[in-house]
């Protein structure tokens, strides 16, 4: 039994007021106008149950109310129509108020439950209508490919299921909520109201309207890994407090949203990362092709220079210098070539750093083992404070760093004279200086961009990438980089790493001697 | 340097970096033969016995690694890698996959000829190196597991000597952080880079001069460690 188009609020189960009485009343008569002419042929106690037959069809059609209407009637018309002496209320038979308490009885109690069975009917298919909504409105929302068609599927069934309006409330851009699609110009957004609920995570009521029962609703769209966004509720027409009834419905809609709002987020997020992946694949083939393409020449270049130096028998003096020649100058373009790759690979967007935990003390010595032939005239001293902790950072990337720093300060110092690496924690950052005993640095040069150099067109070979790159590592690391000079004649980069927390080391639980056989 | 020249198969596709790694392998007394394609390098090493495998990591027909996996389910020659400085990650795969030891593009003739060498001893070495190694002023006795300095005994824990003992065993060849923790610390422990580290910096302590600038525990870094005599 369907009655309307719509879930019929709580209250308005009986179907227009007033008609069923209107019914209950015409039964009734009808009920005595058929058996007054069956009055010759039927027993007053077979009349009765005509009667009970007409309160049973009214409870069952019309409810509680028009039921306990025609049960009094009945007994009423009974007692005037048909118990002797007839058409007057009187009774000469005492024994005929047993059979109107029992009828009275007999009818209330039917028509009661006969009127809770019909409740009951009713109940049960609004609630698989409500379901049955619920369920398309899901589907909807599975299947929507924008917050746009979420939106709709929201509104479509909030207008058509309980006559409320909807408006979504996104994320955009910093600490501002935007409605995914613009709502109608009665409607109004609280924004401090929508961002509170969306802080709090907490349904929010705006009750500055609600005495005129327009009060609207802000909700939290809470999905598994965090709040989505808002969802604002309000009635259609100034209706009054309909929404609080609706509340719990309303959260279980919220929830739906929230789901199918965060699917979308996480498959834009996944479309980002394929894109990503796929252009820094590319990105990283190409320099990886040309880092080969660019290193097999200058690797037979070497090697042929060398094995020519090494020939026997031994080559006159003058080639012997040439091939030495051809030698360094090969190893210098090579120094070159990947100081462009670095230099590309860290400028073509996120750099990838693979760090880890460990003590900056490492890195310097690879560093300068790696440098050894150039340092030969320069001894290098390291003084790294005693509490230096564990640092986290790429060790292939920061020896970059070391190995520019060094290369520079063993370019530019005069020979013989020491290279200085001191560390140091300095508010939570670690503090590390390569120190020279050089010209310094020129003033007033933006040393740490690209191609810029100290001494234009000097005779010392570079292109000015070496600070640059040690900038853009130190800055991927979320340090920073200065160069300074020293009071007495030198040059000072110092570059610093933030120092985050370490992770702990289980420490042996006891020093065992070695020789413990 | 050997009483019988060392059989060596290099595995290049640049014929330049072919021939000079070629002649300079000869003026050193070995044996060598070429091979352009990996195919062809498995078929030589399958044919020639060789001693020694030097590999270059990019070659067109088959990848570096695959070759060293192949190589390695049937010899255990050593392989030397020849590689491009811009793959660390390749260098620890092909590490971890049997290589032995790796030289970075572009490199000399006197880096190439130390790496051959080292490589050669070992193997001639293996099995016959007495329990006593000595390494700068310091002394390790394998047998009775004890460590002196300056014949002063140094106290190292169970951790650290082990350590110790994994990289003298392998001395000259590099040894990546992963294969290092697993034997060390165990299969748990193969993320746990921080850990090595740790250690390595103890051992440093105890047996370097300067710690900071090590000449026996070397790293190798982004990769691993290698210990040198």
């Amino acid at each position: 039994m369907i009655i309307g188009n719509e879930f019929p609020p709580r209250k308005n189960q009986a179907p227009p007021n007033g008609s069923g009485y209107w019914w209950a009343l015409a039964a009734c008569i009808a009920t005595a106008l058929l058996a007054t002419p069956l009055r010759a042929y039927l027993e007053l106690s077979n009349i009765v149950m005509l009667f009970l037959l007409a309160v049973l069809l009214i409870a069952a059609r019309f409810g509680r109310g028009p039921a306990i209407l025609a049960a009094f009637l009945s007994v009423a018309q009974f007692d005037f129509f048909f118990v002797p002496p007839r058409f007057s209320l009187t009774v000469s038979d005492a024994q005929y108020l047993v059979t109107f308490a029992v009828m009275l009885a007999v009818a209330l109690i039917t028509g009661q439950l006969t009127a809770g069975l019909r409740l009951q009917a009713e109940q049960a298919s609004r609630k698989e209508r409500q379901t049955h909504a619920l369920y398309e409105m899901a589907r909807d929302l599975a299947g929507a490919l924008t917050a746009e068609q979420v939106s709709a599927a929201l509104r479509r069934f909030l207008g058509e299921n309980l006559a409320l309006e909807a408006v979504l409330l996104v994320p955009g851009l910093e600490n501002y909520l935007a409605p995914v699609i613009l709502p109608d110009s009665h409607f109004q957004i609280e924004s401090n109201l929508a961002l509170t609920a969306y802080k709090q995570g907490e349904p929010i009521e705006d009750c500055s309207l609600s005495g005129y029962g327009y009060g609207s609703l802000y909700f939290p769209l809470k999905a598994p890994m965090g709040v989505r966004g808002v969802m604002l509720v309000a009635p259609a027409d100034p209706t009054p407090d309909t929404l609080a009834e609706q509340k719990p419905l309303l959260t279980t809609l919220a929830s739906l949203v929230a789901i199918a709002v965060e699917r979308l987020h996480y498959v834009e997020v996944a479309q980002t990362t394929q894109v990503e992946v796929v252009s820094e694949r590319l990105r990283s083939s190409i320099l990886s092709a040309l880092s080969h393409d660019l290193r097999t020449p200058l690797t037979a270049l070497v090697g042929l220079a060398d094995s020519m130096t090494l020939a026997r028998p031994p080559l006159p003096q003058a080639a012997q210098e040439s091939a030495e020649a051809i030698r360094e100058q090969a190893l210098r373009l090579n120094g070159l070539v990947g100081n462009l790759l670095d230099m590309a690979r860290l400028h073509a967007g996120h750099v990838t750093l693979r760090k880890e935990w460990q003590p900056i003390e490492e890195v310097i010595g690879a560093s300068i083992q790696l440098l050894a032939r150039s340092l030969t005239q320069h001894p290098v001293r390291v003084r790294l404070a005693p509490d230096l902790p564990l640092l986290e950072f790429d060790a292939v990337l920061i020896e970059r760093v070391f190995c520019n720093l060094l290369e520079n300060a063993a370019k530019y110092a005069p020979p013989d004279t020491s290279i200085e690496i001191t560390g140091g924690v300095a508010g939570g950052f670690a503090e590390i200086s390569v120190c020279d005993a050089g010209p310094g640095f020129p003033q007033g040069k933006a040393l740490f961009d690209m191609f810029v150099r100290g001494v234009a067109e000097s005779a010392r070979p570079g292109v000015g990438l070496g600070l640059a790159i040690c900038r853009a590592i130190v800055e991927a690391h979320g340090g920073t980089i200065n160069a300074a000079n020293r009071r007495e004649s030198g040059a000072c980069v110092t570059f610093t790493l933030p120092l985050g927390s370490p992770p702990c080391i289980e420490i042996e639980e006891f020093e065992t001697e070695t020789d413990d056989e | 340097m050997s009483e019988i020249a060392a059989k060596i198969i290099v595995v290049e596709d640049e014929k330049q970096i072919r021939r000079f790694v070629r002649s300079s392998l000869e003026e050193d007394g070995c044996q060598v033969f070429e091979a352009e394609t990996g195919k062809q390098g498995l078929i030589e090493a399958g044919t020639r016995k060789p001693d020694l495998v030097v590999l270059d990591l990019g070659l067109p027909d088959i990848d570096g690694v695959a070759f060293i996996r192949d190589l390695r389910s049937w010899s255990s020659v050593p392989v030397l890698i020849l590689s491009a400085r811009s793959t660390e990650n390749d260098k620890i795969v092909a590490l971890d996959a049997g290589a032995d030891d790796y030289l970075t593009k572009p490199f000399g003739v006197g880096e190439l000829l130390a790496r051959v060498r080292a490589l050669l001893r070992r193997r001639r070495a293996r099995g016959e190196s007495g329990p006593l190694i000595g390494f700068g002023d310091v002394q390790v006795d394998l047998a009775r597991r004890t460590v002196t300095r300056q014949n002063q005994q140094v106290h190292l824990t169970q951790i650290e000597y082990r350590l110790l003992a994994l990289l003298i065993a392998n001395s000259g060849k590099v040894m990546t952080h992963r294969h290092l923790l697993r034997e060390v610390w165990g299969p748990s422990f193969v993320e746990s880079n921080h850990y090595l580290r740790v250690y390595v910096g103890h051992l440093r302590q105890k047996l370097e001069n300067d710690p900071a600038q090590p000449r026996h525990i070397l790293t190798e870094t982004g990769v691993g460690y290698r210990f040198q005599q």
